[in-house]
């Protein structure tokens, strides 16, 4: 019985990622769960220089989910370097950094420092965030923009590349033909869904900034809906999320062709869940005398 | 993630819940101003656990006082002895535990993590003097889960009740001041709602003392990975995160 799963030249131990932002940068989850169990850990978002992210309130909880406007705070590299790449070196689980930038120089520049580290085995990248070049839109939300600096990207990345794409990515068949072209290794899909939430006591928005990311068990029919739909227009390997809660979720995307999943919002109310995830995955390959998951991933098209 | 098992549940007048639980570990490391992460139900409606202030400890078992305010503690109200609820923790700093003699002021449900501290002073024979603040005399319930702390206890209420100091909280405690003899090396541990904190960093007296504030917020994870209980640094660019680096925050450290 074996768990492995290849992501191109990413190989995990168990199709089991904690998702960016749900995790910390490792230290911060590890008294809850043994680090070395996952298939690999994805960093909370880090740009070249700290950033102090949205004022509060930061979070809302909805049915069956949370929206979030955390606003990208980190750190920032050079205190991750300091604090936290020391504490992830002594372990050998397979770690992934999630980076992002206001402009296209600042994608860069925390692309090259990432690189440069040997204990980060591929590097996230979240075109999600805005664009301060062009408005504040969205990265994803112009193809040639994000198609432009993938490309950059990917020159100067010599680690697995992967792309977070979210619901709102724009021209989803040229932006997967390009990535596919580019050399663009992996896919995450999805991340937070764009919602609005109103205090009706008060008559405002809930968030300064109108609009929040949903996540959790509400989003994941429509994650394994977009997970699906990229599935059929590339052969790139993807990693699924959205709303995982137990091992059946995971499998779900595992049975579409997703040939890993990231955990999220479920660490945030119960920082064990993902060993229970794997123990869960590994319980049904044995019921359903399944030797190893390669056998069961895209069972389901 | 634990499950603590429910010893028993009152209600306290008809908005206050008090509860013990049954949970070696958390009832072992809780150190007072700490709390726990407790979920209000195994459905994802509502999806969030609740932090709430630790009571106190009492061998294995631990006990929460809290109000209800919303759905998550309305359901939390509603269990029994006997149920296992799923929790962790303890979290967060705590108080600080060796002040030379300490002045706790207490707001409302702002009681509950002081009522732990002027427990662990009293078992360490630290001095110090208690003031509990009731807004009118739906609150005056909470008070009887720390009458066993008098004579060091000085009760006050906004509403008016016979023999009790007729104020606020912190009229009492200015009106104590002007006569004490507590100097610099005296601590005060507060917790309240904002407008008492607000209230408090404009007395003048207070400045120097070392004031400890023990903030509310609400929270997302309790561990400091989601980071959206943001709190303000005064002075600073930035936010703490009342989940991590607090909730204990010294006055005058965080924008209020």
């Amino acid at each position: 019985m074996t768990l492995h799963t290849c992501l191109g030249e990413l190989i995990l131990s168990n199709p089991v990622i904690l998702a960016s932002g749900t995790c910390g940068y490792g230290r911060e989850i590890a008294p809850y769960l043994d680090l070395d169990c996952l298939g690999a850990i994805t960093l909370k978002g880090l740009s070249s220089n700290p950033w102090m992210g949205n004022p509060p309130p930061r979070i809302h909880e909805t049915y069956a989910g949370i929206m979030n406007s955390i606003g990208l705070e980190n750190k920032g590299f050079e205190r991750f370097l300091r604090e936290d790449i020391p504490f992830l070196e002594t372990f050998h689980t397979r770690i992934i950094a999630n980076i992002w930038g206001k402009t296209s120089e600042e994608y860069l520049d925390i692309a090259r420092k990432m690189d440069a580290l040997e204990r980060i085995d591929a590097i996230e990248v979240n075109v999600s965030c805005p664009n301060l070049e062009h408005g504040g839109e969205s990265f994803a939300s112009d193809c040639q923009i994000l198609c432009q600096m993938v490309g950059a990207l990917r020159r100067i990345i010599h680690k697995p590349l992967i792309v977070k794409l979210g619901p709102n990515t724009a021209d989803l068949e040229n932006a997967l033909d390009f990535m596919e072209k580019e050399g663009v290794d992996i896919l995450s899909v999805t991340n937070t869904f764009p919602a609005l939430a109103v205090d009706v006591e008060n008559q405002r928005f809930v968030f300064s900034r109108k609009t929040a990311g949903l996540s959790g068990p509400a989003i994941k029919p429509l994650a394994l809906k977009m997970v699906y739909d990229v599935l059929q227009r590339t052969h790139l390997p993807v990693i699924g999320m959205g709303g995982i809660m137990k091992a059946e979720d995971a499998l779900e995307f595992l049975l579409i062709g997703a040939r890993a999943v990231a955990v999220g919002s479920a660490n945030i109310i119960d920082p064990s869940i993902a060993i229970r995830i794997i123990e869960g995955i590994d319980f049904y390959l044995k019921r359903k005398n399944i030797s190893c998951l390669d056998d069961l991933i895209g069972r389901v098209r | 993630m634990k499950s603590a098992k429910i010893i028993t549940i009152r209600n306290l007048g008809s908005s206050f819940i008090e509860m013990w639980l049954e949970e070696k570990d958390i009832a072992h490391l809780a150190r007072p101003g700490q709390f726990v992460m407790i979920s209000p139900g195994n459905t994802f409606d509502p999806f969030l656990k609740r932090p709430l202030a630790i009571l106190s400890t009492q061998e294995t078992q631990f006990g929460l006082l809290f109000e209800i305010v919303g759905r998550g503690t309305e359901l939390l109200s509603q269990f029994h002895p006997g149920d296992l609820v799923p929790v962790f923790g303890p979290l967060g700093n705590g108080f600080s535990l060796s002040p030379k003699e300490a002045i706790l002021i207490a707001g409302g449900r702002g009681l509950v993590p002081l009522s732990f501290l002027a427990n662990y002073f009293h078992q360490k024979k630290i001095p110090y003097i208690f003031f509990f603040g009731m807004k009118d005399h739906s609150e005056a319930v909470l008070s009887e889960t720390i009458y066993h702390l008098q004579p060091s206890l000085i009760l006050s209420c906004q509403e008016k009740i016979s023999g009790q100091y007729h104020g606020t909280v912190l009229d009492a405690f200015t009106d104590w001041l002007a006569h004490s003899s507590s100097t610099s090396e005296t601590t005060i541990y507060t917790c309240g709602p904002q407008e008492m904190y607000q209230e408090m960093s404009q007395i003048k007296a207070i400045t120097s003392f070392r004031v400890e504030i023990s903030l509310e917020s609400r929270m997302g994870c309790g561990y400091g990975v989601c980071l959206s209980c943001a709190v303000k640094k005064k002075g600073f660019p930035g936010y703490y995160h009342v989940c991590k680096d607090g909730p204990v925050f010294r006055l005058g450290e965080v924008e209020l």
